[in-house]
């Protein structure tokens, strides 16, 4: 289980890495870094923790192919940048650990996305967190809105009390991108549900139309595939909480995978999985049947689409039977749907009867 | 007799006049844009014509101006150096339609595809009411004449103003017309740009300069001294014969017997052939050609063709002669394609002449590939036929049909269903070149299907093909050692170097994990034109990255058939082939480079940009392919077939028996085996 390591801690893990790469070269090798396989072939469902984390297989990176020799050299540029972060007490974000490459010469990024890609890869090797790294992320947290009481640290050091509802503005509350208990400590509630929505303009319509209040619910703005910190949030609240978290998202197969991640975890951070997944959570919809129940207006499938939905057959984490009949009968109706299709049928439908309906199905 | 003169006297006429009025549309001058495209190309055409035959390296100047803005009123002036135009044949060329030597001598010319530049003269008058106005001077003479040339159409004839003698400074010959027309200037893929632009690369010997009509020059400078080659005009070829030209040879024949006539008139037949044709058309032998009754003529046209037969079997005629062709040849194509344009990689070939009924033709292709060209659409097709850009009708020529024929997928370009124009950053180059062109039309832009010339064409595609493929493998593995060579240079000592110093340990030694890493021997190959001592240098450096000594055989092909010499061999070897040259080394030690160099002399600046270097021995040799030793016994059996005594020249041909058109496909005796012709003998597979 992934736990925060202290300062020590930290630093022998990531020597533990260089010294792979040291004890290589002294034996007449090439130098390595040994991780798990980051594919969906390589995940299982940990019954332990209820949900997905990385399986057995490990993947040897080498210092035979010029690509994964960069690999290597760019994790040692990227471990040493983190001692001096710890030494220094600083921190950084991803995108300015990027920019700092520029200064590497050979160990230099081509991309963003190979930094968070090593960033990752260090996680999983050390079994610990960015933030034991002092790196954080670029990436937007979500909104909030609903009768919840929470404290904050603010970056003078101080706790601020917030109720999400009653002290904030339409927008709700912004989730900062530390949401672990040195930073934010829930207090209280007067809420059923957590009800987390994909889309600004869905999660705004609910809002406007009072939803949250009508149905005793806290509403969560995902912003699309959700940030690691929206995703700890959830889990927080869930845990903490004892709070359901229903998961209201387009009707199409990159939903699917958004689900996948909130309740199983995702692949490319299955290694902390038990950290980021709500395994108690449920698809609300936008369900394959749905399209056809409510004759929603739909999108034919693209190849792209269809491809994915392919691809979710064989994923582990939609094995069940429940997931299977949706994947096919999208593919057999061949259409999608996004959310705010619902308003065919009016501004009010969707908080006067989709939900309604669907939430009772769920008996909540 | 000077050459121009020799030249006017082989003309002949043709009364036509009055059919280019009506018929003008195919002719070439149907659209405002093709008329100006035609009237520059019979013009450039004719001066290339001229300047080949009286092997002067031709100049021409192009230049389009506007007269009259509304009414579409261009005016065209195309100056050459050729030999010019003695003054009494002025009118004889410029005023009458068909007339021209081309039409009655067998062998490969550029002007047999157009309506001649009288058809210009007349459309200029057409359409302006203007006549022509040529300029003409001959060497022998002091002065040039200028003379405004307008057409009788009823009699086919010229009409002749302002006849005049005017000084010409410097300029010893040549021509300039100028002529008034209504017609458009267009750019793009159908425009006076790219019919010069085409005919520049198939001219490598030739400088044109275009001033277009916003006055903006375009130059494309002769790349080569060497002019084509003088082609010769054959005897027409019994396959090739139709009935009234059969009549015609007949009747205007003075040989008082049949088998000197048959053996004088036409090539292919021998002594014993021309007795076997008198049998098989029941003519007596001593007959008097003249004397031929038209059945006679058509029983003699049967025996020709085939249809009438001795004992089963037609009469063996040999091949034409393809002395008559003039093939623009692999290394001139390449530099064609080299300075139109930009781009990295060129590969051509060359097929040996072939005879399909009785004509002799010779395919060439070209391909340049690389940057600086789309990569998403279709490739450019660049067709020619006699070294005339064929521009228009693409899709119904034998020449696209052949690309279109091959699937470019195996050979590294996109083609959807492996069918079609293939997609990617290359032009494609066809020429034909044949005594007997034979287009789908009287617009001549599309030449019809021919099975004998497609599956030629075809047959160089795939050869080139073959070195395209050969080129991108290489650059794979090229690219492949590059970063071989980083990985062991920079990244695993950058590696070594921070491991140690985050752990605070020593750096380690490298050696070990480097012969690990890459366990091969490496060569890196550079060819480079030293301007200098204008020759091409030569390196091939050869690193051991395996833990023990190694011995090879390396092998360079080199331009030798092109009369490249080898020159500052620092390891001596030897010749083991035409073309092929190898090293014996006997120890490469591990850790330690060798470095073979050498320069070739007696080339120029871009004939040879890139060098394959093969290996013999059992270890792999990173950046060299390993020989192929049958390859290298066919290049030997070649050598041998090309240095042989040729048979003489009236023998027949031992062909086996075969079926008639099998024995039409051998060549002449006197013209080396086909096979020995194609230079290409590295874009095979191995």
């Amino acid at each position: 289980m992934a736990e925060r390591k202290s300062i020590e801690e930290t630093k022998t893990a990531l020597h533990d890495v260089v010294r792979e790469m040291y004890d290589r070269i002294v034996k007449g090798e090439p130098p390595t870094m040994t991780l798990p396989v980051r594919t969906k072939n390589n995940i299982g469902f940990d019954a332990k923790l209820g949900v997905y984390k990385y399986g057995r297989k490990q993947t040897i990176r080498d210092a035979t192919s010029l690509g994964s020799a960069k690999q290597l050299l760019r994790a040692l540029h990227v471990i040493e940048f983190i001692e001096s972060m710890i030494d220094d007490g600083k921190s950084s974000t991803l995108r300015e650990m990027y920019y700092i490459s520029e200064g590497w010469g050979l160990g230099k990024f081509q991309s963003q996305n190979e930094s968070n890609n090593l960033a990752e890869d260090l996680e999983i090797v050390t079994r610990c967190l960015r933030e034991d790294f002092k790196l954080r992320p670029e990436e937007d947290g979500a909104r909030m809105i609903g009768n919840l009481t929470l404290r904050e640290r603010n970056r003078r050091g101080e706790w601020m009390r917030i109720n999400a509802r009653d002290d904030v503005g339409d927008s709700g509350y912004g989730v900062p991108y530390n949401v672990e208990a040195e930073k934010i400590e829930f207090l209280e509630h007067d809420v059923n549900f957590i009800m987390a929505i994909e889309t600004g303009g869905m999660f705004d319509r609910l809002v406007e139309n009072g939803f949250d209040e009508d149905f005793k619910c806290a509403l969560l703005h995902l912003k699309g595939q959700p940030a690691r910190s929206t995703r700890r949030i959830m889990k927080r609240m869930s845990e903490e909480w004892d709070l359901p978290v229903v998961v209201f998202l387009d009707g199409d197969p990159w939903s699917f995978r958004i689900f996948a991640s909130i309740a199983y975890g995702a692949i490319k951070t299955a290694h902390i999985s038990e950290y980021l997944a709500t395994p108690t959570s449920t698809y609300l919809g936008i369900t394959a049947d749905d399209i056809l129940a409510y004759d929603l207006p739909s999108d034919d499938l693209s190849k792209k689409d269809i491809e994915a939905l392919n691809a979710e057959l064989s994923d582990p984490r939609f094995a069940d039977g429940w997931w299977q009949e949706q994947i096919n009968m999208m593919l057999e109706v061949g259409k999608k749907a996004e959310q705010q299709s619902l308003a065919k049928y009016g501004l009010d439908f969707v908080t006067e009867t989709y939900l309604p309906e669907k939430l009772q199905a769920l008996g909540l | 007799m000077s050459i121009a003169e020799k030249m006017a006297a082989n003309q002949k006429q043709v009364a036509i006049s009055e059919f280019f009025e009506k018929n003008k549309h195919f002719l070439g001058f149907d659209t405002l844009n093709r008329a100006l495209i035609t009237a520059v190309k019979e013009a450039v055409d004719n001066a290339l014509d001229a300047c080949e035959e009286a092997r002067i390296l031709p100049d021409i100047i192009v230049k389009i101006s506007k007269l009259d803005n509304k009414k579409d009123i261009l005016q065209v002036e195309v100056e050459d150096n050729g030999p010019g135009i003695p003054r009494a044949s002025i009118a004889k060329v410029f005023g009458q339609l068909l007339f021209g030597s081309r039409f009655h001598a067998i062998r490969q010319s550029r002007g047999q595809q157009g309506i001649g530049i009288t058809g210009v003269v007349m459309y200029s008058q057409l359409t302006t009411g203007d006549p022509t106005h040529v300029e003409s001077k001959i060497a022998k003479e002091a002065t040039a004449v200028s003379v405004d040339i307008g057409l009788d159409t009823r009699k086919n004839k010229a009409i002749k103003s302002n006849q005049d003698r005017i000084d010409w400074g410097e300029k010893v010959h040549g021509l300039r017309i100028r002529t008034t027309m209504k017609a458009k200037y267009q750019r793009g893929r159908q425009s006076v740009w790219q019919y010069l632009r085409m005919t520049s690369i198939v001219n490598p010997h030739a400088d044109i300069l275009f001033i277009d009509p916003d006055g903006e020059k375009h130059h494309w400078q002769r790349v080569t001294e060497r002019l084509p080659g003088r082609v010769e005009a054959i005897k027409p070829h019994p396959k090739g014969i139709e009935l009234g030209q059969l009549q015609r040879l007949c009747s205007e024949s003075t040989e008082s017997r049949m088998t000197t006539f048959l053996r004088r008139t036409f090539s292919g037949v021998s002594q014993r052939a021309a007795k076997e044709l008198c049998e098989v058309s029941e003519l007596e032998e001593k007959l008097k050609p003249k004397s031929l009754s038209a059945q006679q003529v058509r029983a003699l046209l049967e025996a020709f063709q085939g249809e009438r037969q001795l004992k089963g079997k037609s009469v063996k005629l040999l091949n034409p002669p393809t002395s008559c062709l003039s093939p623009i040849e692999e290394l001139l194509i390449k530099k064609g394609l080299s300075k139109t344009i930009d781009s990295k990689f060129v590969t051509t070939m060359t097929r040996a002449p072939s005879v399909a009924q009785g004509n002799p033709f010779q395919v060439e292709v070209g391909l340049i590939f690389g940057e600086g060209m789309t990569a998403d659409k279709p490739v450019e097709i660049l067709r020619f036929a006699n070294r005339v850009p064929l521009m228009y009708q693409q899709g119904g020529c034998l020449l696209t049909k052949a690309i279109e024929s091959v699937d470019w997928r195996q050979y590294g370009l996109d083609q959807a269903g492996g069918r079609g124009v293939p997609k990617g950053p290359a032009a494609i180059l066809v020429h034909l070149a044949s005594t007997n062109v034979q287009f789908t039309s009287e617009a001549k832009e599309a030449l019809s299907d021919n099975e004998t010339v497609m599956e030629e064409a075809r047959k160089a595609m795939l050869e080139m093909g073959r070195g395209l493929r050969k080129h991108l493998e290489k650059q794979k593995k090229m690219g492949k050692t590059k970063e071989k060579f980083e990985l062991i240079n920079d990244i695993i000592p950058a590696i070594a170097e921070k491991s140690a110093s985050l752990l605070e340990l020593p750096v380690p030694d490298l050696a070990a994990s480097i012969t690990k890493i890459m366990s091969a021997v490496i060569a890196e190959t550079t060819t480079t034109w030293n301007k200098a001592t204008k020759q091409t240098d030569v390196h091939i450096t050869l690193y051991n990255y395996t833990s023990r000594a190694r011995s090879y055989t390396m092998l360079v092909n080199w331009p030798e058939r092109q009369g490249a010499s080898m020159v500052n061999n620092n390891l001596g070897g030897r010749k083991e082939a035409m073309g092929v040259w190898a090293w014996k080394l006997e120890t490469l030690q591990p850790g330690v480079q060798t470095v073979i160099s050498y320069s070739l002399a007696d080339l120029e600046k871009g004939d040879w940009n890139e060098t394959d270097v093969f290996y013999r021995g059992s270890q792999e040799v990173i950046g060299a392919t390993k020989m192929d030793e049958k390859l290298l016994e066919e290049i030997r059996r070649q050598e041998e077939a090309l240095n042989a005594p040729l048979p003489e020249d009236d023998e027949p041909l031992d062909v086996n028996e075969s079926s008639d058109d099998e024995s039409v496909d051998e060549s002449e005796p006197n013209a080396p085996p086909s096979d020995t012709m194609q230079t290409t003998l590295f874009g095979g597979d191995y």
